[in-house]
């Protein structure tokens, strides 16, 4: 997985590359908690994330529960399979996807 | 009635059968089978001495007919064999057939063995057919000749070695409705078989025979219906089957991943399809038991379409991993793609199974 940001002021957003599974999800975790530091608003752009599993899913509402206390978290361009992922799981009442 | 113990056949450097011992029962109907080259053939033929065994002892009815001083041909009386090329006398009469054996071997008077030879051959469909050569008869035809000429001679058991399979398929039933009416009428049979269906329906034992050897053995509803062991399922269901050893904090998803993805392709799973199986894997071995000890296997039958994934691990409690709340969220991902999830725990041996529709 590879993880690219792009800080614009307190606009943060976070491209996430391969797969979010059991192993790259700490990745993620790690990422999270040393960046959001004065983020109001943070994209999760999936445009090119091809996997996710229950372990990427408890990490992104981590981060969904942390922005929630400091601003916003929008998801972008999911594809339909992890799309499917957060339909079935109900974290589409949780998350905000665009 | 037939005991068998040790019995080993090789043919130079190689070991066809090695130490095979089982017991065949009066009234028995046992089928044999198991992939081609397994053995099966030369197990039957070794059991009346067609083939001399390297190894092992054959009793009938107690008496030791691998022993040199054993009188062989009056035990091999005891067995009639049906082969696949039913090995008629071409220059006799279908009822000539039947006859001579019995005039010669066992004495019997001309007019006796007529008489037997007629009720045989009417048992078998072809009384019209007593006068007619070899030659004249159909595949079938022949094939039920040969099951008559075996049965005149009287044996206790009848061993019979793929009796369908150089048979036109139009002519297997016929052959299958005879053997079916005397494992019916309660004759000792010993059948090698490629005939699933025949094999299920007429057998009060089954074996599967694989690895040089007897691998599984059971009634037909445990062979068919709940093979035990790994190449009896694979054989039985067409099933393609992936295992893979589950060993707890050194379980290397990726590299399961790749050996997984890898079997899904070969067996044309759609990409979707094998996506799904990765998830439903790793939430399974990472989220809902983590650093198990154990082993993850998923079959694919081709008849049904189906898969099912099945790991088992050892732990002395019961203790159902798919009830905790902590487990929700892997579980509603298994559950969406899965028709069923369950648990079983037996004997320490806790089994949890996954199976999704084609």
């Amino acid at each position: 997985m590879k993880i690219d940001k792009t800080l614009d002021g307190s606009k943060l957003t976070m491209s996430v590359e391969g797969r979010l599974d059991s192993i790259t999800a700490p990745m993620l975790e790690s990422e999270l908690k040393a960046g959001l530091d004065g983020i109001t608003e943070l994209i999760l752009d999936f445009s090119d994330l091809v996997y996710l599993s229950s372990a990427g899913l408890r990490v992104i509402l981590a981060g969904q529960k942390q922005m929630n206390k400091q601003g916003s978290m929008v998801i972008t361009n999911a594809n339909e399979a992890i799309m499917e992922i957060i339909r079935i799981t109900d974290f589409t009442k949780i998350l905000m996807i665009k | 009635m037939i005991k068998i113990t040790g019995l080993t056949k090789r043919f130079g450097d190689l070991t066809v059968l090695q130490n095979v011992s089982t017991e065949i029962g009066k009234g028995e109907v046992i089928s044999i089978i198991g992939p081609s080259g397994c053995g099966k053939s030369t197990f039957l033929r070794c059991i009346n001495l067609l083939e001399k065994p390297t190894a092992g002892e054959i009793f009938i009815n107690g008496e030791n007919i691998s022993d040199r001083r054993a009188d062989v041909n009056r035990l091999r009386q005891k067995m009639g064999m049906v082969f696949q090329s039913f090995n008629l006398y071409s220059h006799l009469m279908i009822i000539e057939n039947l006859m001579l054996g019995p005039q010669k071997l066992l004495k019997t008077p001309r007019q006796q063995a007529f008489d037997n030879g007629m009720k045989y051959l009417e048992m078998v469909g072809l009384a019209g057919k007593a006068y007619s050569y070899p030659d004249e008869l159909s595949g079938g035809q022949k094939q039920r000749a040969a099951i008559a000429r075996t049965l005149a001679m009287k044996p206790e058991i009848v061993l019979f070695d793929e009796p369908t399979s150089a048979l036109d398929p139009t002519m297997v039933g016929e052959v299958l409705a005879v053997m079916r009416k005397l494992a019916t009428e309660g004759l000792t049979m010993l059948i090698v078989t490629h005939e699933m269906k025949f094999a299920r329906d007429v057998s009060t034992r089954v074996l599967y025979m694989d690895e040089q050897g007897i691998y599984e053995e059971g009634s037909s509803e445990q062979v068919f219906d709940h093979p035990q062991r790994p190449k009896t399922r694979a054989f039985i269901h067409k099933i393609r089957s992936f295992v893979h050893k589950i060993e707890g904090k050194h379980f290397d998803l990726y590299a399961f991943n790749a050996r997984l993805e890898q079997f899904l392709k070969r067996h044309m799973f759609t990409e979707k399809k094998i996506n799904t199986m990765l998830l439903i894997s790793e939430e399974l071995l990472c989220n809902i038991l983590p650093d198990i000890e154990g082993e993850y296997m998923l079959e694919y039958s081709d008849e049904t379409g189906e898969t099912t994934v099945t790991v088992s691990y050892m732990k002395e409690e019961e203790e159902n991993p798919l009830t905790s709340e902590e487990h929700s969220l892997p579980l509603m991902i298994i559950q969406n793609s899965a028709k069923d999830v369950s648990y079983h725990f037996a004997d320490n041996k806790n089994t949890i199974k996954i199976t999704l529709e084609g």
